[in-house]
């Protein structure tokens, strides 16, 4: 009965794994990729390669910003179907103004959201941002792609497929079967704490392949789990289970205006103007006041709302940067006089619990160890996961050599692309970055189209030299392409070098982490990458040459 | 982001980590096998157990002093799994460096 309970568990591991691994593994890579998504964003973006800043004056900086912010053509187009009769000839009434950073942004977000009269929801705003420099306001490029926050992370929870959110569902479900495969796992698993540090890479391929796949997943389990099943609740909360702006709409709104009864901020404008006050003496008040509860006083997120008017507030919200939950800490004031409104009050448990689950997965601490922990675990599941596929393809490619089937043949050149081909990928969007000419229009799509085209030659490099595994021998493909991968990644750092004059002994004799990180990395890439395709050659070579006719006698003596 | 004295507790957790999960590792006889290339008693297996054990607390309470508390639980439960990795390699092609943590185990070598 247990032989046969195992064996069913090891059948949903197996297959469920192999499908949707595929997915895990840009899940976790990307994942990774993203714990340092900001400093990729300074590598990629040579203009914001300063010292992150902190939320500047509004009166000196932010003010200005966001007085010369208005809508984009397309924005006002895209607006148009959810307002009846036609758009305003102009945007002057502000909704809302707010502004974003964290710890490791130089630059500073800035977004604002208009009235529109007519629009068929009250409510429904206009919106446009605009990115500057904190230091003096001066508004940066929009237009540059930023690789980490603005690729990578999307990629890591949604695929980039938009249409619908289709990708965040695919990931969810992913991560929905993340679960299932390690408590399979560790059913399957017969010896977990006798060989939890065992790894053999001398014993035979299959054997040391399953040792690797066992310790990655099992040593960081815990890493594993709670982020698997922190992606999926911040799924739910976000876009499984937003009742509260679809099917409870009516209740929504109710609930709204009765909120803004009991906590006292306005939900909607009052009709009468009104003037500001002092904005940045209320931040200054909000300060002192974390300040005396013994919190990090950075200001992450301020906002403006119903600017303007005679019910306008302002909110200003703690960068948590001192602890994991993501909490705000909101203390508001009436904009027309200053005077405090109303501090959030202390979360409940289960608020503190969501907190606390919601800011492990999107680390807004200021822990830089806990940062490259979190990429080890991220670099661990993707290990785990590939080391998986090469046990599928290792444990039937023979009997598939002898029954003449394709089938370990087929994933075994899908397991190059989810593995060296992603590496390639990231890589081949770092090296477009660096060398498209920067005033090209439209640069970041062929930034994207480098990262999908590597990926693209990838699969069919690897599909193109899949013969070898149809006879039970190893793709050529896997050490190919980790060479690719040491040639890449030394040339990404090259061209970072050539075309901003920031190689490594300038920016680490400058302390420019971000950018040092990331040209680290790619050289520490480059070296695993050399040293794993130097064994896969001299391994081919072994098995190319029998054993018989190595030895020192020559064989026709 | 920390003053100097959090660092220093955090590299200390860290090593506290690492010896930690190598005691562990050498409270099982498949591992004194590696490092040794013979057995141990039963008894200083137990007591490497007690020693990692104690060490991986010992780890737990140094971050702490390092961190807000909810900060100080994930930075020890993923340290744990980096140094879990780090013995597991160590012991795959290196395994002679876990003798280190064990110098009592010299004049028991025949």
């Amino acid at each position: 009965m247990f032989q046969g309970f195992r064996q069913a568990m090891a059948w949903v591991h197996t297959w469920f794994g192999l499908v949707l691994g595929f997915v895990l593994m840009a899940a976790f890579f990307f994942g990774a990729l993203s714990v340092f998504d900001r400093e990729i964003d300074r590598w990629a973006i040579p203009a914001t390669r300063f010292e992150p800043q902190p939320m500047p004056s509004f009166d000196a900086v932010l003010r200005p910003a966001f007085e010369r912010i208005q809508p984009t053509p397309e924005a006002i187009e895209a607006m148009r179907p959810r307002v009846d009769g036609p758009m305003p000839a102009q945007y002057d009434t502000v909704g809302t103004w707010s502004a974003y950073t964290t710890h490791r942004d130089p630059v500073l977000q800035l977004f604002a959201g208009f009235v529109v009269p007519n629009a068929r929801h009250a409510g429904d705003l206009l919106w446009a941002d605009a990115t500057i420099d904190p230091r003096d306001g001066r508004p940066l490029p929009d237009d540059r792609l930023k690789v980490g926050s603005g690729f990578f992370f999307p990629l890591h929870y949604g695929l980039t497929l938009d249409w619908r959110n289709l990708g965040i569902w695919i990931v969810g479900l992913s991560a929905l079967v993340m679960l299932a495969a390690l408590a399979t796992g560790v059913v399957m698993h017969r010896h977990l704490f006798r060989e939890f540090f065992t790894f053999r890479p001398d014993r035979a391929r299959l054997r040391s392949v399953l040792d690797l796949h066992n310790l990655t997943g099992v040593v960081a389990l815990p890493f594993h789990f709670f982020f698997a099943l922190t992606g999926l609740l911040i799924f739910a909360a976000t876009y499984y289970f937003p009742v509260g702006h679809t099917q409870l709409h009516e209740l929504h709104d109710l609930n709204a205006r009765l909120e803004a009864g009991r906590t006292g901020l306005p939900h909607e404008r009052a009709g009468v103007a009104a003037g500001l006050a002092d904005v940045d003496a209320m931040v200054a008040d909000a300060r002192r006041r974390w300040a005396e509860d013994g919190k990090a006083g950075d200001v992450g997120f301020l906002v403006l709302q119903h600017v303007g008017d005679a019910n306008g507030y302002v909110s200003v919200y703690r960068a948590g940067t001192d602890r994991i939950a993501l909490v705000g800490d909101g203390i508001h004031y009436r904009a027309a006089t200053g005077e405090l409104i109303r501090e959030d009050p202390a979360p409940t448990p289960v608020e503190r619990m969501a907190q606390f689950l919601t800011g492990l997965h999107l680390q807004h601490f200021r822990h830089w160890l806990l940062r490259w922990l979190y990429v080890l675990g991220g670099l661990a599941g993707a290990v785990c996961i590939a080391t998986g596929f090469v046990f599928f393809v290792e444990k039937r490619k023979r009997q598939h050599a002898r029954q003449g089937r394709q089938g370990a043949r087929v994933v075994d050149a899908l397991a190059v692309a989810a593995v060296t081909g992603m590496v390639l990928a990231a890589l081949g969007i770092l090296v477009a970055n660096r060398l498209l000419p920067e005033d090209l229009p439209a640069r970041a799509t062929w930034e994207r189209c480098a990262f999908w085209g590597t990926w693209m030659a990838a699969l069919l490099h690897a599909a193109w030299r899949s013969a070898p595994v149809a006879q039970g021998l190893p793709n050529p493909a896997w050490r190919e392409q980790a060479t690719a991968i040491a040639v890449l990644a030394v040339s990404a750092a090259v061209l970072n070098w050539i075309t901003t004059g920031d190689h490594l002994l300038r920016t680490l004799g400058a302390g420019n982490w971000p950018v040092a990180g990331v040209d680290l990395a790619l050289l520490a890439t480059a070296a695993i990458a050399a040293a794993g395709a130097w064994r896969l050659r001299r391994r081919a070579r072994a098995v190319a040459t029998p054993r018989h006719a190595v030895g020192p006698e020559p064989r026709h003596a | 982001m920390h003053d100097s004295s959090g660092a220093w507790l955090l590299l200390a957790a860290v090593a506290c980590a690492l010896a930690g999960m190598g005691w562990l590792a050498l409270s099982l006889p498949a591992h004194v096998q590696q490092a040794w290339g013979r057995n141990a008693p039963a008894g200083l297996l137990r007591l490497h157990r007690a020693l990692g054990a104690a060490a991986v607390a010992l780890a737990l309470v140094l971050c702490l002093g390092a961190d807000h508390a909810s900060i100080a639980v994930l930075v020890w439960a993923m340290t744990l799994s980096g140094a879990a990795l780090a013995v597991a390699f160590a012991l795959a092609w290196r395994p002679c460096w876990l003798r280190a943590l064990a110098p009592w185990m010299r004049g028991r070598v025949r």
